[in-house]
């Protein structure tokens, strides 16, 4: 199945032959070929470009053309504050003190709309027709809240109708943008109200029930698949969240997976979620994000599920933690081994390392999770195997993949950290981005 | 009839500002103390509300609402208080990282801490390091609190730390921190005093550690 096949299966209640995996690299997309949030975020060309690295390392079953919530804010008047490390951040509120209700519909052809639809049409060209591609819309009630500031939490005490009139009209704004994405080739359109987990469920069902109904009803009219993305502890609105009709669901670390899909699966609806993006992604290293993903994977059963990470990648998760994730998603027997040899406590490196200053010529030693199914690995693969054809015999190339406990036990002695990774002569030259051919053939070459 | 403090701290839990200003009102005019008005009446129905809030039984509005009571509330007492000699138990400085503007969580902190006695005072958003260590030298602070959304901000709670070292006073104010991202070994790895995982732990853990002080 390719994986654009996979996310239509899932979302249709179908099997699938292997877990569809959706890696929401926003910002983090521009990591992958040295671009700044700022760039990714106000560029198309540097877009598109990190888009297609993402596709091509982290074979992406569904992938978001942008992740940022700020887009028809900054239409609608909120001031952003800009990071070069971030999604930016809504920084003034226009109806903060008045309670009009706006009435303009942001068009296709304005600001970084126009940007991120021409994008989206790209997308669609370039990797269309194997992969599911996601346009995300902000959710109505963040939106309002954009567009409110935190007043709109006492408004729903204290002034309902307001609420109730605000949410209809970010409604409006959600569903004519459904419309573009859909137009732009969109497969699944996904609605991200992080605010949804800051509300009782009396209060889903009282101001949010009707406009997400409406909304994933349009969207269906379509003929696109909907998701609606939470982020924070929403586990008491899982089941009124579910109410709404969305295709799927997607939750943050701060939900218990294998308990919200207990809910969800009564609905028939899809979860997505939630491998934590701080505590294991940002910060863990290879193995814990090979193990989390494959603990996570064990908690749950596999029909109607997504992996994804909890929400919007952090700018800097290191790109070799996503190639794992992605191996303990589509192989997770073969990474389920990779983790208990890891584990092993007896594990020893029984064989010998090359005694690296008196090599007779380059050794080029190529470490990786397995060329056969990680792509990064292939390509990594790949540059060393041009390097060898280039040079012939006057250096060596060598590949330990991360399959046989022995090829672990060398990468602990040797201190390997990343995967995939070269060494040329037992020293580190290039982890998780794949060198150019010109590059490491030019790197080689000092130590002929 | 006396004023009917547990009817103030329910009315209080509910968000209704009018019923708890007449009710504070009412034990003012019957000579009731402010500082029993205050604790049994007004902090006792905030503490509810933050138990709740911790336990997921209500969430965002309804503690803004019930805050917004406490607040109306205070506002009478104030004078009383300060006549009868009443102190804060202790004062934090608070306020959202560097780079950083979402501010609910941190009001909501804020709020609870006042719930509990403490006097809060709010730096707002977008705060600089060495703005907090300014501040909570000024204003004689017991606590610096910082609060992050972002992965991307939170590091900016590290430089909170080195900010106080460097400053001298760092064995007169503790440094807690939280906000979404943040758990308790990032706590411990930037040297931070105390992670709390939510506002109403917040209120109890720098009540604690004003009391030790």
């Amino acid at each position: 199945m390719t994986g654009k096949e996979r996310i239509v299966a899932v979302l249709s209640g179908k099997e699938t032959d292997k877990t569809p995996w959706v890696p929401f690299a926003g910002v983090h997309s521009g990591k992958l070929k040295g671009y700044t949030a700022k760039e990714v975020s106000q560029q198309g060309d540097k877009l598109f470009e990190s888009l297609i690295e993402v596709n091509k390392m982290y074979k992406p079953d569904g992938q978001p053309v942008m992740f940022d919530l700020q887009i028809e804010a900054e239409l609608m008047g909120c001031e952003l504050l800009w990071a070069e490390d971030a999604p930016p951040t809504v920084s003034s509120h226009p109806l903060e003190s008045t309670s009009e209700i706006p009435t303009y519909i942001p068009a296709a052809d304005e600001g970084r709309l126009a940007l991120e639809i021409d994008v989206m049409k790209q997308m669609k060209e370039a990797v269309g027709d194997h992969t599911a591609l996601y346009g995300l819309i902000t959710g109505p009630f963040t939106l309002a809240s954009h567009l409110r500031g935190t007043n709109i939490f006492m408004d729903m005490i204290l002034d309902p109708d307001y609420v109730h009139q605000l949410m209809d009209y970010a409604t409006d704004v959600a569903i004519t943008l459904s419309k573009y994405f859909v137009d732009a080739g969109m497969d699944v359109i996904a609605a991200v109200d992080p605010l949804i987990s800051q509300i009782s469920p009396d209060h889903f069902k009282e101001f949010m029930h009707e406009p997400f109904k409406r909304l994933f009803t349009a969207i269906r009219e379509m003929g696109a698949f909907s998701s609606f993305f939470v982020c924070g502890n929403a586990t008491m609105n899982i089941g009124p969240m579910c109410e709404t009709t969305p295709d799927s669901l997607s939750v943050d670390e701060n939900v218990n997976l294998a308990d919200a899909k207990k809910v969800t699966d009564t609905y028939g609806v899809v979860i997505g979620g939630n491998i934590p993006l701080t505590s294991v992604m940002l910060f863990g290293n290879q193995q814990d994000n090979m193990k989390a993903t494959v603990d996570l994977m064990d908690s749950v059963t596999k029909d109607h599920l997504i992996i994804a990470p909890g929400c919007d990648m952090p700018y800097d998760i290191p790109i070799e933690n996503t190639l794992a994730i992605e191996q303990a998603v589509h192989e997770t027997e073969l990474v389920r081994e990779m983790v208990k040899n890891y584990e092993g406590s007896d594990l020893v490196f029984e064989g010998v390392l090359p005694e690296y200053d008196k090599l007779v010529k380059p050794l080029v030693e190529v470490f990786t999770l397995d060329s056969a199914t990680c792509a990064a690995c292939t390509y990594m693969l790949a540059t060393a195997m041009d390097a060898k054809e280039h040079y012939g015999d006057k250096i060596d190339v060598v590949e330990y993949k991360y399959t046989t406990p022995q090829n672990i036990a060398r990468c602990a002695t040797m201190g390997v950290k990343q995967l995939p990774s070269i060494y040329i002569n037992g020293e580190l030259k290039y982890s998780s981005i794949i060198p150019r051919r010109e590059e490491i053939v030019g790197e080689i070459g000092k130590y002929l | 009839m006396a004023m009917d403090l547990l009817a103030l701290s329910e009315f209080l839990q509910k968000g209704r500002a009018k019923e708890v200003t007449e009710l504070v009102q009412q034990g003012l005019d019957e000579n009731m103390s402010a500082k029993v008005i205050l604790q049994d009446g007004l902090m006792h129905g905030m503490n509810i509300i933050g138990e709740k809030f911790k336990n997921n039984e209500v969430f965002v509005p309804e503690v803004l609402i019930a805050a917004r009571a406490m607040n109306m509330g205070t506002v009478i007492l104030k004078p009383f208080l300060a006549d009868a000699g009443v102190q804060a138990t202790g004062k934090v400085v608070i306020g959202t990282v560097k780079g950083d503007l979402h501010d609910i969580g941190k009001n909501l902190v804020g709020m609870m801490m006042e719930g509990k006695g403490l006097e809060v005072i709010d730096l707002g958003t977008d705060v600089p390091p060495q703005k907090y260590v300014d501040e909570a030298i000024a204003q004689g602070a017991d606590i610096i609190a910082c609060s992050a959304l972002l992965t991307t901000t939170m590091t900016q709670m590290k430089a909170v730390v080195e900010a106080l070292d460097a400053s001298g006073a760092r064995d007169k104010i503790k440094i807690m921190v939280g906000g979404a991202p943040v758990t308790d070994s990032y706590c411990e790895s930037i040297g931070a005093d105390f992670y709390t995982a939510d506002a109403a732990s917040a209120a109890n853990k720098a009540v604690e550690i004003c009391s030790v002080k």
